[in-house]
Formats: C-alpha cells, sequence, structure tokens
C-alpha cells in the first residue's frame, strides 16, 4: 500500500498551502483534488484583503500579473430601498492615517480562482509535493478510531502520517471520520451570477473597488474582477430560508439601481454558480487522530464578513506545521493533534473568532434581516443628513430648521433601536482596548465638576467604583492593547 | 436586462456528465417530507410528492454540486457526496 508523510485532500487555496508548507518541511506529502485542475471546482466572492500584504506578501507580489485581477482600494457601500432604488453610497478608504497601518494602505485585489487555485497548487508542486488530479477521495481509513489514510474512489488506499481535509465545506473527509454531520444551521448557501463586462467602462465607472449592495431585500457583495464581476446573495439554511436561489438572483438583477450598473458596464450573464459557505459564531473541533481540517472544511471563515481564503492559508500552514511536529515526535494521535486547535487559537486566526459571537450575532441581526434592515435604512438615511456635505442640499426650509426635523426623525427612530443597541452593540464595546476607554475618560475629565481636579490615578478609581461596565476597562493589571477577556468582562460587568 | 429571460441552464458549464455516478443518496424512509431541499435547489431538481422528496431522474447533468439539499435535510435522508473526479461542473469564473 502506498504510504506517504502527509496526505491533503482537496487542492483550494487551504489544501495547496498546506501542502506546500508541508514539502518545505522535508515531508512526503501528496494532495489531491477532484477537478481537472485546481480552481475548476471553486466558486466564492475571491477578494483578498489587506491582511495578505501583511502575511503573504510575495503571493500578493506575484498574483498582480494574473490576468483576472483587478486591484482593489476601497469597498462602496451601495443601499437600496424597498423598491430597489439607490439610497445611500458611501466607501471605505479610511484617511490617510491608515497608510500607516501596513506598507500596502487599504490594498487587496479581485482575483478569479482559475488564477489563484493553480498559482497556489504550483507553489506546492514547485516545493516538492505531488499533486493528483480529477482524483475524489472520498473515504478515510480508520484503524482504532485514528485515521490512518484516505481511500479513493476508484478504491485506492493510501496510507499516511496524518491527512489534512482541505475538503470545502461539505467536506467528507469530516463526515467519514466521525467529527460532525451538518452544520446544523451554521452554513449559508451563496448563489452567485457572473457577468462579462466593459473592461474600460469597469475602469471609468468602478475602478479599484468592490461594490457591497444592502437593502430591505437583500445583502449581496459585487466583486469586480477586470473584465467582469460577480454578485452573491447568501443567506443561512435556517428555518427561515423562504426563497428559491435563483428567485434571489433574479429580483436582485431587476432592481433599478442594479439595471442601471448592468446597462453601464454593457453586463452579459456569463455564468451562474452556488456554494457553500460556513459562516459560524466559533469553529467545532477541527481534529481528531490523525487528521486536521483546515479552510472551509473547519469553519473557519471570518464570524463577520465570512472571507475565508485567507483562513485557509493559515490554517493550512499551522495544520503543515502540526503535522511536522507531530511526525517527527512519532505521535500523530488526537491528543498529540490538539496542539494544532492550540496553536491556531493562539494565532492570528483564533483573534477572528473572540468576537465570533458578537461579530455573527450583529451582522444576522441587521444586514440578513430585512426588516430590520428596512428600518435601518430609514435612520442611516437621517443620520446621513446631519453631516455638513448633506444638510447643504437640504433646502426645504432653512438650514436650520432642516437639521431640527431631521434631528426629530432620529429622535422618533431611536426608540426602536435600544433593543437593538442593547443586545448587538454593546457587547462590542468589550473590544475596545483599555487604553483607549482611558483616552476617552481623560478627555471628557476636564468638563466633569468636582471630578476634574483628581490626579488621572484616582479619577479612574473613583469612575471604576460608580461603573461596573467601565470597571474591568480600569483594573490596572489589564492588558492595555488588546480585548478585556470575556470571562473577566462578564465578571466584572455582573 | 430582463432577469427572467436569463437562461440560468446555459450558464453551468460541464463534462462528461454521463460519468459523473450516483452522487446523490437518498432514504426514502427517512424523509418527512418537509420540501426544504427543494426550496434551496438551484435548479428544482427536488420535489415533495404524496409526502415524500423525489430527485429528478436525470439530476447529474443540472446539479450544480453544492450540497444543499444534504445540509438541509433534517432526518439526514439526502447524503451528497461528489461527483467522479474530472467529471461535471467546470467553474470558469468563480
Amino acid at each position: 500500500m502506498e504510504k506517504w508523510d502527509v496526505v491533503v485532500v482537496g487542492g483550494g487555496p487551504g489544501g495547496s498551502y498546506a501542502a506546500r508548507t508541508a514539502a518545505d518541511a522535508g515531508l512526503k506529502t501528496v494532495f489531491f483534488e477532484r477537478g481537472r485542475k485546481p480552481g475548476d471546482k471553486n466558486s466564492s466572492g475571491c477578494g483578498l484583503g489587506q491582511r495578505w500584504w501583511r502575511d503573504y506578501p510575495e503571493i500578493m507580489e506575484d498574483l498582480q500579473d494574473l490576468p483576472s485581477v483587478r486591484k482593489i482600494e476601497m469597498v462602496v457601500i451601495k443601499l437600496v430601498d424597498e423598491h430597489g432604488r439607490l439610497r445611500y453610497t458611501s466607501g471605505t478608504t479610511g484617511s490617510d492615517l491608515c497608510a500607516n497601518r501596513w506598507p500596502h494602505g487599504m490594498d487587496g485585489i479581485s482575483i478569479y480562482r482559475r488564477d489563484l487555485d493553480p498559482y497556489l497548487a504550483n507553489l506546492a508542486t514547485s516545493a516538492g509535493a505531488e499533486l493528483r488530479t480529477s482524483t475524489l477521495v472520498n473515504d478515510v481509513i480508520m484503524d482504532n478510531g485514528q485515521v490512518k489514510g484516505v481511500k479513493t474512489e476508484s478504491g485506492e488506499s493510501i496510507q499516511a502520517d496524518v491527512v489534512i481535509a482541505a475538503d470545502g465545506a461539505m467536506s467528507t473527509m469530516a463526515k467519514k471520520s466521525g467529527l460532525r454531520k451538518r452544520w446544523g444551521g451554521g452554513c449559508t448557501l451563496v448563489p452567485q451570477l457572473d457577468f462579462s463586462c466593459n473592461e474600460e467602462r469597469m475602469d471609468d465607472i468602478i475602478g479599484n473597488a468592490e461594490w457591497c449592495w444592502f437593502g430591505s431585500l437583500f445583502a449581496t457583495y459585487q466583486v469586480n474582477f477586470r473584465d467582469g464581476m460577480h454578485i452573491g446573495a447568501g443567506q443561512w439554511l435556517r428555518d427561515d430560508w423562504s426563497e428559491k436561489p435563483l428567485d434571489m438572483i433574479k429580483k436582485l438583477v431587476s432592481y433599478p439601481a442594479f439595471q442601471s450598473t448592468l446597462k453601464v458596464l454593457e453586463a452579459k450573464p456569463r455564468e451562474y454558480q452556488a456554494h457553500m459557505l460556513p459562516w459560524l459564531e466559533y469553529p467545532p473541533k477541527t481534529y481528531t487522530g490523525g487528521m486536521m481540517l483546515i479552510g472551509d472544511a473547519a469553519g473557519f471563515p471570518c464570524p463577520l464578513e465570512a472571507e475565508g481564503i485567507w483562513h485557509a492559508l493559515t490554517s493550512g500552514k499551522i495544520a503543515a506545521e502540526t503535522a511536522a511536529w507531530a511526525i517527527s515526535k512519532g505521535d500523530a494521535s488526537e491528543r498529540a493533534l490538539s496542539e494544532y486547535e492550540r496553536r491556531w487559537k493562539a494565532s492570528e486566526l483564533g483573534k477572528e473568532f473572540e468576537f465570533g459571537k458578537e461579530w455573527s450575532s450583529i451582522w444576522s441581526a441587521s444586514a440578513f434581516d430585512p426588516a430590520a434592515m428596512e428600518k435601518q435604512l430609514q435612520l442611516l438615511l437621517e443620520f446621513s443628513m446631519l453631516h455638513p456635505f448633506s444638510i447643504v442640499f437640504d433646502w426645504g426650509d432653512a438650514h436650520m430648521d432642516c437639521l431640527n426635523q431631521h434631528l426629530e426623525h432620529i429622535m422618533d427612530l431611536a426608540p426602536e433601536f435600544a433593543d437593538f443597541g442593547k443586545q448587538y452593540v454593546a457587547p462590542l464595546a468589550r473590544g475596545i482596548w483599555p487604553k483607549n476607554v482611558k483616552r476617552i475618560l481623560l478627555n471628557v475629565k476636564p468638563k466633569i465638576p468636582g471630578l476634574r481636579r483628581l490626579s488621572d490615578q484616582n479619577y479612574f478609581k473613583v469612575i471604576a467604583k460608580l461603573s461596573k461596565g467601565l470597571a474591568p476597562f480600569l483594573d490596572p493589571n489589564i492588558k492595555q492593547d488588546a480585548a478585556v477577556p470575556r470571562d473577566v468582562y462578564e465578571r466584572g460587568v455582573k | 436586462m430582463d432577469a427572467e429571460s436569463i437562461d440560468f441552464f446555459e450558464l453551468v458549464k460541464r463534462v462528461d456528465t454521463d460519468m459523473m455516478g450516483d452522487f446523490i443518496q437518498y432514504d426514502r424512509e427517512k424523509c418527512n417530507g418537509c420540501g426544504l431541499c427543494s426550496l434551496v435547489c438551484s435548479f428544482s431538481l427536488w420535489a415533495v410528492k404524496q409526502g415524500k422528496a423525489k430527485l429528478a431522474m436525470h439530476y447529474q447533468g443540472l446539479c450544480l454540486e453544492c450540497g444543499a439539499c444534504e445540509e438541509v435535510c433534517e432526518p439526514g435522508a439526502i447524503e451528497f457526496s461528489y461527483p467522479k473526479g474530472g467529471t461535471g461542473v467546470i467553474i470558469e469564473y468563480g
């Protein structure tokens, strides 16, 4: 029987990067792809964000030259009312201060998977990993409750010290090893329609941006590539799923705001796809004896916006490093591979899930809740009218009268958001770094009679006594530039 | 652009659909007739008749291979695996 150090199931970004890392560590590595080539079977939004420059700068340099790439410098948010009319546009460039965050500021790219996946697979084969395409791996070899290898559809058995399962949202490896049956409400279905577009029109009208459409009727991304774009309209597969995927897409295409976009871009429907995307508060167990799950198979997409490709590479890297460590010890038992979970939790990947519950709750209760979106749109539109640039153009009455009317509208709408604020927004406050909370408190200190004469230290002591909610942030022993740990915060608030 | 005039079947590229194999297993006994499989399927390949779901006969040439039907099937009557390697849907702009 064939025997490898590491078998990777799946030739997507996570699988390829795991295979590359394993091969670089000197492990005899093979990875399997069910498509005729990597990328053949993959549908995703596929915008790669700023953190790629931080963690994978050489890859990002190379990717810039691939044919489908459009550079991305911002996301444009378009809010549409219940009739599909455009009501509000805003963007996310940040100020010039953002340039200090990383050398590449807010830059990212959009790239089709047919460019990205073969490039990453090539990194793995160049490092010495073997790639087998058009091969479906559909079972695991189990021995005493531990995964000892995999079986292909043709009945071939392949032994491995460690199996890395990178076989996507519907992971056969997770199911066959007994780690999971279904996601149970934690997975979204994303129908996606791709359009070819006039490239010059895209350059002129869209430029270097992704678009996102939000409204009471839908939340959808519009990822812009060099000469095309696609829209995806996902929703959680829960009891309240009420519409056929194609009807969602058709409805979106019909909206006047979107029709204008299609017309001006000379857009023509090019490809229709649907894919599953896990979107969880926190990933379930990611390892068992002899096997680790990575990427979508593990449930790693971001709990806020569900981008999952950076997460796939990063978990793939950690899994392959853990495999090298386990193999060098001669122990790939479940207990040994718990090291994988320890490592990813301690990494940037684990940090993503520190607020997983809060992020995914606020997102599903707003962008994905039609009734809530209708109200939020109203509130946001009223808020937008207070902006100096907006009030200039409200000349229905004297400008100060207009301003007062908008203020009244906000106060009319506010009570409806009290519960939302308490339930979804307030818990996020835990994430504000203690040093920033202190900075805010020091800013208001001179305005508070009775407290303004106290030393800063005594001022914080008094505030901590007066407010249970603020006390955890003012604990002198707490880390200043990290979120207050959940248990410390909850103890304080109680 | 008239959304109703878009032919979504035409927008899916496939290869070797006759070699894909039987990659969706259905256990009629377990089915509770809830119809969720039918609701989430892009091409309506599931239909509920007399309280039981039924999969389209030649689903291989129509299925998008997303797996949503298995995910929503509470009683576990639907088992989705993948078609044979190198066959089925080809995605060029994913």
